[in-house]
C-alpha cells in the first residue's frame, strides 16, 4: 500500500487516483450485492434463489441490467418532468460521497503513530460532511415522491422528509460521541485514535456500545432500510417513491440502496470499530476495514429479511422518545468520562 | 488567478439562484432553488477557508430548515392551477430598497477590519479548534444566551402546538 501512495506525489493526483479506485470497489459492491442478497435471502427463506446465470447465479446482476435496460423509459403525463428525471440521479452520488474521507488502509508509523491511508479526501471536518450528505439524503427521495404526482408516492415523501429529519439528530449525536471521546473531527484522525488508545466500542465501557449499536440503528433509518423502511413499505404504499419509476432509473434507486447501505457500514466501523485496524494491518491494507464492514453489511440485510416494519406513528415516537434523550445523556456521560480523564 | 475566475462562477451562481427563488412561479421549485443556493453558499465558504461554516450550513440550512419548508409545502394542498405570477410590481421601490441594504452591508463590511476583503484569502484558514475556543472562551456569554433563546423558542413551540384537552 506504502509503494502505491508513495508513486503519487501531488494531493490532486493522489485523491482522483484513490477516488477512482474507492468508486469502482463501491459499484462493485453496489452491483452484486443484489445478487448477493437475494442469495442471502433464498437461504433464510429455505429457498435457493437465483443460480442459473453463470456459476452460481453471479452474473444475474448483469442480466439484470440488461433487462432493465430494454424497459420503456415511462414519465407520467402529470409528473413534474425536471424532477422526476433528477430524482434517481441523486441517491448514487450522495452515498458514494460519504466514502471519500473514509481512510481504507492504514499502518504503524516509524515514530509509532497510526498513519492512515487510501483516504480519498482527508477531510478536517470528516464528521460534518458526512452528516451533511446524510442530511441531503432526503432531498431526491421527496423529489421523486412529489413529482411523481402520485398519492402513495406523495405519502411516502412525506414520511421519508418527516424520518429522515427526525433521525438525523440521533444520528449525529451518536457520532458525537465517538467526537467527544477521541477529540478529532476528522475520520481519519478518529482511526488514528482507536488504533494507538483502542476500539471505542471497548475503550469507552459500556457507552461506546451503546452508541455503536445506535449509530449503527440509525443509519439503517438513514438508509431508509427494514426495521425503518417505512418510505418504502411496499405492503402499504406498492414501492413508496418508485412507484412511477421504470427501467433504469428504478434501477439506480435500488443500486443507491446497496451503496449507500455499504457505505453506512465503513462509517460505523471507522467511527467505533478501529476503521482499518488490526492485527498486521500493513500487510492487509484495506482487508480489515471490508471485513468488518462486510460483517455489518451482512447484518443489515439479515435484520432485514428476519425482521418488521415499524409502523409510522411507532417510530417518530421511538425517535422522539427514547433515542434523542439516549443520545444526549450518551454524549453527556462521555464529555463527563473525558473530563475527568477516565479515557 | 483560476481561483479568482472559480469564485466569480460561484457567486454568480449564487445570484442566479436566488433570483430563480425570487422569480419562480411554482413553490416546490422555489424551495428546491432555495436549497441550492444554500448549498453554493456553503461551497463559497470553503473556498473561503471555513470549512467548518460550510458543513454546518448544509447540516443545518439545507439539511434541516429547507426540509422542513418541503414539510409545510407538502401539508398544504396542491392546487396544479395556482401559479404564482411574482411579478416586480414596483421596481423604483425595489431599486432604492435593495441599493440602501447593499450599502449599509458594504459600509459595515469595510468598517471592520477582520472582514476587509484583504483579510479574507485561504491563507488564514479558521479552524474548528480555534471556533470552539472562540465560542466557549470569550464569547461564552453570547453562545450560553443564544442557547436560552433557542430553548425558550423550543418551549414556545410545544406550548403552540399541544393539544387543548377538554
Amino acid at each position: 500500500m506504502s509503494q502505491l501512495e508513495a508513486l503519487v506525489e501531488d494531493p490532486w493526483l493522489h485523491g482522483l487516483v484513490i477516488g477512482f479506485l474507492v468508486l469502482n470497489l463501491l459499484m462493485a459492491v453496489g452491483g452484486f450485492a443484489s445478487w448477493w442478497e437475494r442469495r442471502f435471502a433464498a437461504r433464510i427463506q429455505n429457498r435457493i434463489g437465483p443460480n442459473i446465470v453463470g456459476p452460481l447465479g453471479v452474473l444475474q446482476p448483469i442480466a439484470d441490467l440488461i433487462k432493465m435496460a430494454q424497459k420503456e423509459d415511462i414519465v407520467p403525463r402529470d409528473a413534474d418532468r425536471v424532477l422526476f428525471n433528477l430524482a434517481p440521479a441523486l441517491p448514487t452520488f450522495l452515498a458514494l460521497g460519504g466514502a471519500a474521507v473514509i481512510p481504507f488502509a492504514g499502518s504503524w508509523g516509524e515514530d509509532g503513530r497510526w498513519q492512515n491511508q487510501l483516504v480519498v479526501a482527508d477531510l478536517d471536518i470528516g464528521i460534518l460532511w458526512v452528516m451533511a450528505l446524510a442530511g441531503l439524503m432526503v432531498f431526491p427521495v421527496w423529489m421523486a415522491g412529489w413529482a411523481s404526482n402520485n398519492k402513495y408516492t406523495l405519502l411516502a415523501g412525506m414520511r421519508a422528509v418527516a424520518q429522515g429529519i427526525s433521525y438525523e439528530i440521533p444520528l449525529l449525536l451518536s457520532a458525537l460521541v465517538a467526537v467527544v471521546a477521541t477529540g478529532e473531527l476528522s475520520i481519519s484522525g478518529i482511526v488514528s485514535w482507536q488504533a494507538e488508545h483502542g476500539w471505542l466500542i471497548w475503550r469507552l465501557p459500556v457507552l461506546g456500545f451503546v452508541a455503536f449499536l445506535l449509530f449503527f440503528l440509525m443509519s439503517l433509518a438513514e438508509a431508509n432500510r427494514i426495521p425503518f423502511d417505512i418510505p418504502e413499505a411496499e405492503s402499504e404504499l406498492v414501492a413508496g417513491v418508485m412507484v412511477e419509476y421504470t427501467g433504469l432509473k428504478f434501477g439506480l434507486f435500488l443500486f443507491a440502496e446497496y451503496v449507500h447501505t455499504f457505505v453506512a457500514a465503513l462509517l460505523a466501523v471507522a467511527l467505533f470499530l478501529g476503521g482499518a485496524h488490526g492485527p498486521f494491518a500493513e500487510r492487509v491494507g484495506p482487508l480489515w476495514l471490508l471485513l468488518k464492514a462486510g460483517l455489518l453489511f451482512v447484518s443489515i440485510y439479515w435484520i432485514r429479511w428476519s425482521w418488521y416494519r415499524f409502523r409510522a406513528d411507532q417510530l417518530m415516537v421511538l425517535c422522539w422518545h427514547y433515542l434523542i434523550p439516549i443520545t444526549v445523556l450518551l454524549v453527556m456521560g462521555t464529555a463527563t468520562m473525558v473530563s475527568l480523564g477516565w479515557l | 488567478m483560476i481561483g479568482t475566475l472559480f469564485l466569480l462562477a460561484l457567486l454568480s451562481l449564487v445570484l442566479l439562484c436566488s433570483v430563480q427563488v425570487a422569480r419562480c412561479p411554482d413553490l416546490v421549485h422555489s424551495v428546491l432553488w432555495l436549497a441550492v443556493t444554500l448549498l453554493s453558499t456553503a461551497c463559497v465558504l470553503v473556498w473561503l477557508a471555513a470549512p467548518f461554516l460550510a458543513g454546518i450550513q448544509i447540516v443545518l440550512y439545507t439539511g434541516g430548515v429547507i426540509t422542513l419548508m418541503l414539510f409545510g409545502v407538502m401539508l398544504t394542498h396542491r392546487d396544479a392551477t395556482a401559479v404564482v405570477p411574482n411579478p416586480i410590481q414596483r421596481p423604483a421601490v425595489a431599486l432604492v430598497a435593495a441599493v440602501t441594504l447593499l450599502a449599509i452591508l458594504l459600509a459595515a463590511i469595510w468598517r471592520t477590519p477582520e472582514l476587509a476583503p484583504a483579510a479574507m484569502s485561504p491563507q488564514h484558514e479558521v479552524t474548528t479548534l480555534q471556533i470552539g475556543q472562540v465560542l466557549l472562551a470569550e464569547q461564552l456569554l453570547a453562545f450560553e444566551v443564544l442557547s436560552v433563546l433557542l430553548l425558550a423558542a423550543m418551549v414556545g413551540a410545544i406550548v403552540l402546538s399541544r393539544r387543548k384537552d377538554p
